[in-house]
Parts: C-alpha cells; sequence; structure tokens
C-alpha cells in the first residue's frame, strides 16, 4: 500500500502543496520575512523524503507537473508589467538605464567575485542571475549550463536579503527618491524585495514590480553575449 | 472568461514561445519570450488583461508554489552546493547592496538629468 502511495505522481504534487499552504500559514502568523514559504516548503519536502525514505525519482514525478508550471507563471509577470504601463511610460528612461546598469552590476560582479574564489564553472552559471526573479534566473542558469535548485537558493538568499534590508540601504546609500528606491529593491530583489517596496510606499512598489520584468529581460539579453 | 479558457490562452502562448525560442539562433529562454509575448499582445490590445486576468492571479498569488520542486532537487546536488556554501552565501550577500547602490543612484541621476531638461512629464 505504501509503496502505491509513494510511486504515484500524486504523492509530490500533495507534498508540495500541502507544505507550501503550510509555509505561508507560519509566514502569515509569525509575519517575519524570515518565514518564507519557498524556504518552509523545500525544507519540510526534503525532511519527509528523508525520514520515510522515498527516492527522490518518486517525488519528481509530482514535482515535474508542478515545475511544468514555470512557463505559465514567467509569462503572466507581463500582467504585472501591463498593470503599470502608466507608471512605465512616465519613467521609461530612469527605468531603462538603473535596470541595465543594476543588471550589468549583479552579473558582473557575481562573475569577478566567483573567479576570485575559484567557484566552479556549474555553480557560477547558477548564480550569475541571482538578482532576477526565480523563473527567469532558472531559464537563464539552466540555458548556461547551471543547476536550476543553486539557482533558486541564490535568489531566495538575495530576495531575502533585499526584503529584510531594503529600506537599510536607502539610507546607507542615500537614495532618496522614490522612484530609485523602488527601483533599485527590485533590481536586486526582485519579488521578495516589492514586497518590502509596496510597504514604503504605493511608488516605489510599483517601480520595484516593474523593475523585475525589465532586469529580468535585460539580463536574458545581457547573458546570450557571455 | 472561464477559467479553462485563460488556462488554454496563457498555456497556447508558452507553446507557441517555445516554438519560436527552439527556431532563434541565439540562447533565448522560452519562458521569457511567452512573458514579450504576453505584454506585446496586451500592449497592442489583442488581449484583454480580462482574457487572462483569474488564471494570472492565481498563478502570481501562489507563484512560490511553482518552485518548491526545483529547490527540493538540491538533494540531488547538495554536493556541489557544500562545497561553495561559503562563497556561494558571501556572494550573494554582498552583490546585492551593490546592485541597489549602482541601480538607485543611476536612476536618481537620471531623474535630476531629465529635470533640468524642463521636467518630467508628469
Amino acid at each position: 500500500m505504501i509503496q502505491a502511495m509513494t510511486t504515484s505522481p500524486l504523492l509530490g504534487i500533495v507534498l508540495c502543496i500541502a507544505t507550501f499552504l503550510l509555509g505561508r500559514w507560519v509566514q502569515i502568523k509569525t509575519r517575519s520575512p524570515l518565514a518564507n514559504p519557498l524556504l518552509i516548503s523545500t525544507a519540510l519536502c526534503i525532511a519527509v523524503l528523508c525520514l520515510f525514505q522515498i527516492p527522490y525519482e518518486d517525488f519528481s514525478k509530482g514535482g515535474d507537473i508542478i515545475n511544468m508550471m514555470l512557463g505559465p507563471v514567467t509569462a503572466v509577470l507581463a500582467l504585472g508589467i501591463y498593470n503599470q504601463y502608466a507608471v512605465l511610460k512616465q519613467y521609461f528612461l530612469p527605468v531603462l538605464l538603473g535596470c541595465t546598469a543594476g543588471s550589468l552590476t549583479s552579473i558582473f560582479s557575481v562573475l569577478g567575485l566567483c573567479h576570485l574564489f575559484g567557484v566552479d564553472d556549474a555553480v557560477t552559471a547558477a548564480m550569475m542571475p541571482k538578482s532576477c526573479t526565480t523563473p527567469i534566473a532558472v531559464s537563464i542558469a539552466e540555458s548556461h549550463g547551471g543547476l536550476a535548485a543553486i539557482a533558486a537558493a541564490c535568489v531566495m538568499i538575495a530576495g531575502l536579503t533585499g526584503s529584510l534590508c531594503a529600506p537599510l540601504f536607502a539610507r546607507w546609500f542615500r537614495i532618496q527618491d522614490p522612484v530609485a528606491q523602488g527601483l533599485a529593491t527590485g533590481a536586486c530583489s526582485h519579488a521578495l524585495g516589492t514586497i518590502k517596496a509596496r510597504e514604503m510606499g504605493e511608488l516605489q512598489g510599483a517601480m520595484s514590480s516593474i523593475a523585475i520584468g525589465v532586469c529580468g529581460l535585460i539580463s536574458v539579453v545581457i547573458t546570450i553575449f557571455l | 472568461m472561464k477559467i479553462i479558457e485563460q488556462i488554454c490562452v496563457v498555456f497556447a502562448i508558452c507553446l507557441a514561445a517555445e516554438g519560436i525560442s527552439a527556431i532563434l539562433p541565439f540562447p533565448f529562454p522560452a519562458s521569457v519570450l511567452s512573458m514579450v509575448l504576453l505584454f506585446v499582445l496586451l500592449a497592442t490590445k489583442v488581449l484583454h488583461p480580462d482574457h487572462i486576468r483569474e488564471k494570472s492571479e492565481f498563478l502570481l498569488d501562489n507563484m512560490a508554489l511553482f518552485f518548491v520542486p526545483a529547490c527540493v532537487s538540491i538533494l540531488k546536488y547538495k554536493d556541489a552546493l557544500m562545497q561553495n556554501l561559503l562563497p556561494i552565501l558571501l556572494i550573494c550577500i554582498f552583490t546585492t547592496p551593490l546592485v541597489f547602490l549602482v541601480t538607485g543612484h543611476v536612476v536618481q541621476l537620471t531623474m535630476r538629468l531629465l529635470q533640468k531638461k524642463g521636467g518630467p512629464r508628469e
């Protein structure tokens, strides 16, 4: 009976959704950015797999089905940008220049530091898009021979850093302009940063969500040439 | 529009993007191409946000869920991760404020220059 259950693709699906819901419940209860549903869900899934000695291959039968949805998830980011179309047109030049500068900084600082620390190529390729939103980062990493899992982990570290520290960064670096604050938060910390940017103000939130899509797109273009 | 129709629209756009991505002479991720495609369709009013609203909101609200399998796959690569754990952590944490600094100042500078040139279009 147990084997019939573990070899069903439903196992992976149920495990992912159930642990994700639990993670979100913890996030709502604690209201801490560290209580990240993705982090909690991943840890619980790994714990369940190890505890019940379920092979990874059995989990991935269902996991692959959920994973297939990453394409559509990326596609609908377009709606987020479209909703901010008026603001995007108004601040087109600052958005374009800011996001280009931010994406270049992110990619080349990572490449330089990885070289310095002697990190191997597969991990470097996974870290390169760490300031992009997860679906775009995973696509970039995979097309350069990087591991999706490490890319997702790096995106989360960058996102949590920005989500926790964005207001602090703004004060340290004297970024007072709300448009600049929003774009900078979105450029370094994608969707997790946008949550914080919305707390800083409506314009900051809008600019941050624009930066997610624009920086993602610019990063893809930059990495084509690498 | 009914959810089932919205799912069909979004999936069809993604499928078209996969096809286009395969014939492009450079590596451009299909998922990002589908984002561009959807944005163009919305901007040119071929699609109305109502055509994809509920489906999009469902995906965006639960976005993190769809990354769980990719993150769990770290089980397969834990050796590669453990070997590079410290550099990965340091690099990700250090470069984040750097990106904030550069982006923020470039935007502030651009805004100031635009204002000097006769004010932003407000």
